[in-house]
């Protein structure tokens, strides 16, 4: 038993979306050791990191839902974490997401947080879903604001410090513009560095 | 959702996962002055967080802490079992029991049944704990486990006594 049975795997055209297991800890550890973290609690050390680690699986136990590993389906590589996180007495269950840092860039955030916010919509039966952000998290922001999401200033907060976005509903994201338009900036991801191999023609 | 992880019966008490109901009680705990033996006083939502790893360490290493759940009253009274967080020398065997049953040796009966239960199903032998050298109950029941202070060491930066546990008979 490396991981957490029960676990549904989701998939997407480059990602998919697994249990965390004992073997991807090292990715995640490194992560949040690094500054990467800084909005996330982090950065920790070894210890924290570990439990960390063990209190998202456990997250999978007492909610049915959590965050998965996402994986890159070519290679099986680790690239980041995304799901739900609901701890004791926050006001609403929250979308999250982690991408490593030198995996940031390529579009895996909106592809996994698209995907598990349509699994939590679709298949959980969730009506509505917020994420908690640190207002200086600039690239969560504009995530968020990528996937539909708006600021929601009646909404409580954690702690004071952060801010809500509260995500587009179910029925907003039934065959609609907005879902369309988050469909197409997905499948039609370019990466910025891309190099043709060979010389060109002309 | 459900991990397997496995029930033992004592005399006095159930040995059993974690639930949800039992968070009460260890935030308590965790909150209390009593936790400064054990890295504490933590606020509720380190609390949290160190409830959900208890779950966690059982898929991570196949093995963990159970709660101990009273069986005349069905409350929570503590938590005892295996540890092998990161940064840890080797699995150790810990024991915290919760405030009103303090006193009443449901922390020897569990980690009897807990160090029983390694040797036979975890092939976990021989192990250690950590005790602070302040905590004196907490040595007391080392000792009467028949576990010895075998070197000083460290568990998540703070000093310690390592004591060893006697490499068990099994029947």
């Amino acid at each position: 038993m490396t991981g957490h049975r029960d676990i549904p795997v989701l998939e997407t055209k480059r990602l998919q979306l697994r249990s965390p297991r004992a073997e991807d800890y090292p990715d995640f550890k490194a992560t949040f050791a690094s500054y990467r973290s800084r909005f996330m609690g982090g950065p920790l050390n070894g210890y924290e990191a570990w439990m960390l680690y063990a209190a998202e699986i456990g997250h999978w136990e007492i909610r049915g839902f959590g965050m998965w590993m996402v994986h890159l389906k070519d290679t099986g590589e680790t690239v980041g974490m995304a799901g739900g996180w609901s701890p004791a007495k926050w006001p609403e269950r929250e979308i999250a997401w982690i991408i490593w840092p030198d995996r940031a860039g390529k579009g895996y955030a909106l592809e996994a947080t698209h995907r598990v916010r349509r699994h939590f919509y679709d298949d959980k039966g969730w009506e509505t879903a917020v994420s908690y952000l640190d207002p200086k998290n600039l690239d969560s922001i504009r995530l968020a604001e990528r996937l539909g999401a708006k600021k929601d200033h009646d909404a409580p907060t954690v702690d004071g410090s952060d801010v809500v976005y509260r995500h587009p509903s179910p029925d907003a994201l039934r065959g609609t513009q907005l879902s369309h338009g988050i469909d197409m900036e997905i499948a039609h991801y370019q990466d910025p560095l891309f190099k043709p191999k060979g010389w060109a023609i002309d | 959702m459900t991990l397997d992880i496995p029930v033992i019966e004592t005399d006095r008490l159930i040995l059993r996962g974690p639930r949800e109901s039992d968070f009460e009680a260890f935030a308590a705990f965790a909150a209390s002055d009593r936790a400064r033996f054990v890295g504490g006083p933590y606020p509720r939502l380190r609390a949290w967080g160190g409830f959900l790893a208890t779950y966690g360490h059982w898929a991570l290493r196949s093995y963990g802490m159970w709660m101990l759940e009273d069986r005349a009253s069905g409350t929570t009274a503590g938590r005892v079992g295996f540890i092998f967080n990161e940064s840890w020398d080797e699995p150790e065997l810990g024991w915290h029991v919760y405030d009103p049953f303090e006193g009443t040796g449901i922390a020897y009966e569990a980690a009897t049944a807990a160090r029983a239960y390694g040797t036979r199903h975890f092939g976990l032998d021989g192990v250690i704990s950590y005790i602070d050298p302040e905590n004196a109950r907490s040595r007391a029941l080392a000792d009467r486990l028949g576990a010895i202070h075998e070197r000083d060491g460290t568990v998540a930066g703070h000093p310690c006594h390592v004591y060893r546990h006697p490499v068990q008979e099994v029947a």
